[in-house]
């Protein structure tokens, strides 16, 4: 049996290590620059091996100490503490320390172990390597999950006990050095007998084998509120006798044999069966979790495109009409916001206005005003509040001065880079393999179209973003020079055309996605990251509005020739299907 | 018209894939091009729909009745079908097909769009669902009927009865064969049975290299045998 015991074993970590090894070099190999220059060679290098080895078992060792020793080193310790506290406040005459100390050890130990018997059960957990050995090399179940088990419990005890040493030289009583690990091995064991228990009568009634997340949720809720309980009982100098205790370890210890008969019962085609259901529940647990590509599957079935739409014309409006859910959801939860909080500050307006002139003529000063700054551009001086208040005079230097910084609520908004993604995942990837695709002209021209569809996203968030800067304006003196407020719209178009022209460029330039919705570009990552910080570099620079409105607009007139012609140039060579 | 490769090249790290490739494809031909399984058919494929990066040598067309003038090869010259079809997921047929001709300006339609579907025997009830949910064998007979439709000069078809049901790539077949007047067609697959079956012209890429194998004996057991000795390895043996 001991033989048994240790070929298992044996293979079991020489596959992790096998596994662990090519998964680190895969993922090394998969790294940018790095990964070019590694050889495949590296997958047989038996010296990169033994060292990985080294830290494998290194890591073990570290595990051990971290998981084991520390937990229960943690309890010694506050038990230690404890034991300290009651003797000094004598808050438990008559009581031996090393009984105090048996008695919170004890106390604590018990409620640490129940808990991680519910939230760490992993008897039954199908792992990698447990997959490979079970269902494709055919190994005995039972047998590696037991074996994998005594592993464990073998680390547990020499953990414990090792911890258990600085109990002793504290004080501690030697049976609590040694009852401790036999108590943590009993509960492991109820726990996994309990879970197998569970899985039997399920398979006699045919119901799936499913971990239970209500035990879960218990193991979570009693580690949640159990921690504030004890503090209280330990507060008011209340302890649990050892008696109790131990009669209480003694039922876990029965319940633990209970569960080692269970385990013991629990054949070996039960144990195939519920690693299997194991997987199956991970599958289907790993599908139920947000997939980043199903959302790019949402596909409208329904509608089409109206009027004589051609070509790439007619190829982007239905795109566009089917995808709208994954395109304008971004701009219309941001504009949505952005309206309401445009609509929270001319609330605070109409109420400011209302409490310094009354309610009498509140609307009608309030809708004259409006009025005769859009007729006029002018307003009375009912905005005198706002103009003194120091706070408005900080929004009025932003609004005047730091236009620039608008760039933070577009890039917010600006939908470019997800678009783009739906663009490759939906459609350009499909259509890459046909040669009309990767022809320039017809490049150019789907990129053009792509371009005015982006920006047509972002205007209705871009109005609302004028608008409000323009109430800030408005509410703190008005414009300074004629067409001040028009400016503010021109500025922030320019800044989202530049956005979207960015985002979009990008892609054609590196073609960075996968059809799972990876991004596996490191050029065009370090793009993205040296523009992000060229823009945080610049929207702290204060500039005037009308200069910056003229800047910008050259500027945005520049980029977009210029990333056109890169795109026009390069794009049938780059815009392509990741190999 | 030929279709002229020039010592091709092509590595992936130190692996390389393409040696040295070197043929002449004829026009009005089906070439059979016979690999095992990671032979580096796809790769020879992809270098040539620029789909990836070659290390070295050419390929170009030579026009035989313009004193063989070479003529640079244009992704619109290139037809190319792979063998798991990728479609445009968001239309549907039809609205496919209306896109496909109409960014085809050079093409003049010789029938209507319902015509092309009744000729690749794509069924009506399919034609107005979005490609999504069509089967795998629809979605293949697609894009095959596209390439007829833009009538590349070279015509890659890499494993496209792979995973086809017996009709479906029956019907596959007939269509390949109808449309080889005019152009070259390079037919990629691993079954050595489809490449007898189907093809004019049988090339192996064997290490590397292009090999082409006699066809006066195409059809009989012993020419098969001679095609898997020239594939087995010898570290096979």
């Amino acid at each position: 049996m001991l033989n048994d015991f240790r070929k298992t074993l044996t293979k079991v970590i020489h596959l992790r290590s096998i596994i662990g090894y090519n998964g680190l070099v895969f993922a090394l190999k998969k790294t940018p620059v790095i990964g070019k220059i590694l050889p495949d060679a590296l997958y047989r290098t038996t010296a990169l091996k033994v060292i990985y080895w080294i830290f494998h078992v290194i890591k073990e060792v570290f595990v051990l100490f971290i998981g084991k020793i520390l937990g229960l080193g943690l309890i010694y310790g506050a038990s230690l503490l404890l034991r300290s506290a009651y003797t000094e406040y004598e808050m438990a005459p008559g009581v031996s320390g090393a009984e105090l100390f048996s008695c919170f050890s004890l106390f604590l130990f018990l409620i640490y172990a129940l808990c991680g018997m519910l939230v760490n059960n992993n008897y039954f957990r199908c792992t990698t390597e447990k997959e490979y050995l079970v269902f494709m090399l055919r190994m005995n179940a039972k047998k590696l999950n037991n074996t994998l088990f005594i592993y464990d419990l073998a680390k547990l005890v020499i953990g414990y006990l090792i911890a258990g040493i600085v109990a002793i030289i504290a004080g501690a009583p030697f049976w609590l050095w040694l009852g401790i690990p036999i108590l943590a091995v009993c509960i492991k064991l109820l726990g996994a007998g309990a879970q197998a228990f569970i899985y039997r009568v399920k398979f006699k009634n045919n119901k799936p084998m499913k971990r239970n997340t209500a035990a879960l949720l218990v193991g979570l809720l009693a580690g949640m509120f159990a921690v504030p309980a004890v503090m209280v009982v330990f507060i008011n100098g209340y302890y649990i006798p050892v008696s109790i205790l131990l009669a209480v370890s003694g039922v876990l210890i029965i319940l633990g044999v209970l569960g080692f008969i269970e385990l013991s019962r629990f054949g070996a085609n039960l144990h195939r069966k519920a690693l299997a259901a194991n997987i199956v529940r991970a599958e289907v647990e790993r599908y139920k979790e947000p997939d980043t590509t199903k959302q790019f599957k949402k596909i409208k079935a329904k509608g089409t495109v109206k009027g004589d739409k051609k070509g790439f014309d007619y190829l982007n409006a239905l795109f566009v009409r089917r995808h709208s859910r994954i395109l304008i959801t971004k701009t219309v939860v941001f504009t949505v916001i952005a309206v309401l909080i445009i609509g929270l500050v001319i609330f605070s307006f109409i109420s400011s206005y209302n409490k310094s002139f009354g309610t009498g003529n509140c609307v009608h000063m309030v809708f004259s005003n409006l009025l005769n700054f859009i007729l006029f551009g002018k307003y009375q001086d009912v905005l005198q509040p706002y103009v003194e208040d120091s706070a408005y005079s900080f929004f009025r230097y932003l609004a005047t001065t730091h236009l620039l910084a608008l760039m933070i609520p577009v890039s917010i908004y600006d939908n470019s880079f997800k678009s783009t993604q739906a663009f490759f995942i939906n459609c350009d990837n499909s259509l890459m393999t046909f040669s009309f695709f990767k022809q320039r002209d017809k490049i150019i021209k789907l990129f053009d179209i792509r371009l005015i569809q982006l920006c047509k996203f972002n205007i209705v968030p871009a109005i609302v973003c004028g608008v409000a800067v323009n109430l800030v304006l408005f509410y703190t003196g008005g414009q300074d020079y004629p067409f001040q407020y028009l400016l503010t719209f021109v500025i922030v178009a320019a800044l989202s055309v530049i956005e979207s022209v960015s985002s979009l460029a990008l892609y054609y330039l590196f073609q960075p996605f996968t059809t799972t919705v990876n991004v596996k570009g490191g050029a065009y990552m370090a793009a993205r990251i040296i523009l992000g910080v060229i823009a945080v570099h610049i929207f702290w620079i204060p500039v005037n509005s009308l200069l910056l409105a003229g800047v910008l607009v050259v500027f945005t007139a520049v980029y977009v020739f210029v990333l056109r012609k890169l795109v026009y140039k390069k794009a049938p060579k780059t815009w392509k299907v990741k190999a | 018209m030929e279709f002229v490769i020039s010592h091709l090249v092509k590595s992936y790290g130190s692996k390389q894939v393409l040696k040295d490739v070197d043929f002449v494809f004829e026009e009005g031909k089906i070439y059979g091009l016979l690999g095992r399984n990671g032979s580096g058919k796809t790769t020879f494929f992809n270098c040539i729909n620029s789909d990836i990066d070659f290390n070295s040598g050419s390929f170009y067309l030579r026009d035989d009745n313009d004193g063989g003038k070479q003529i640079e090869l244009l992704p619109e010259d290139i037809g190319y079908l792979v063998s798991t079809p990728t479609v445009p997921e968001f239309m549907t047929g039809r609205e496919f097909l209306k896109f496909f001709i109409e960014v085809h300006e050079e093409i003049t339609p010789d029938r209507t769009i319902d015509e092309y579907f009744d000729y690749m025997m794509i069924p009506e009830d399919d034609r107005d669902r979005l490609l999504k949910d069509y089967s795998h064998g629809t979605k293949n007979k697609m894009q095959m009927l596209l390439n007829i439709i833009a009538s590349p000069k070279l015509m890659l078809l890499d494993e496209p009865l792979t995973s086809l049901d017996v009709i479906i790539a029956e019907e596959m077949k007939n269509v390949i064969r109808s449309q080889k007047q005019g152009r070259i067609t390079i037919f990629s697959t691993h079954l050595l049975d489809v490449a007898v079956d189907l093809c004019d012209e049988i090339v192996l890429l064997h290490n590397g290299r292009l090999e082409p194998i006699d066809k006066s004996n195409l059809g009989d057991s012993a020419f098969k045998d001679k095609i898997i000795a020239a594939l087995r390895d010898q570290n096979d043996a």
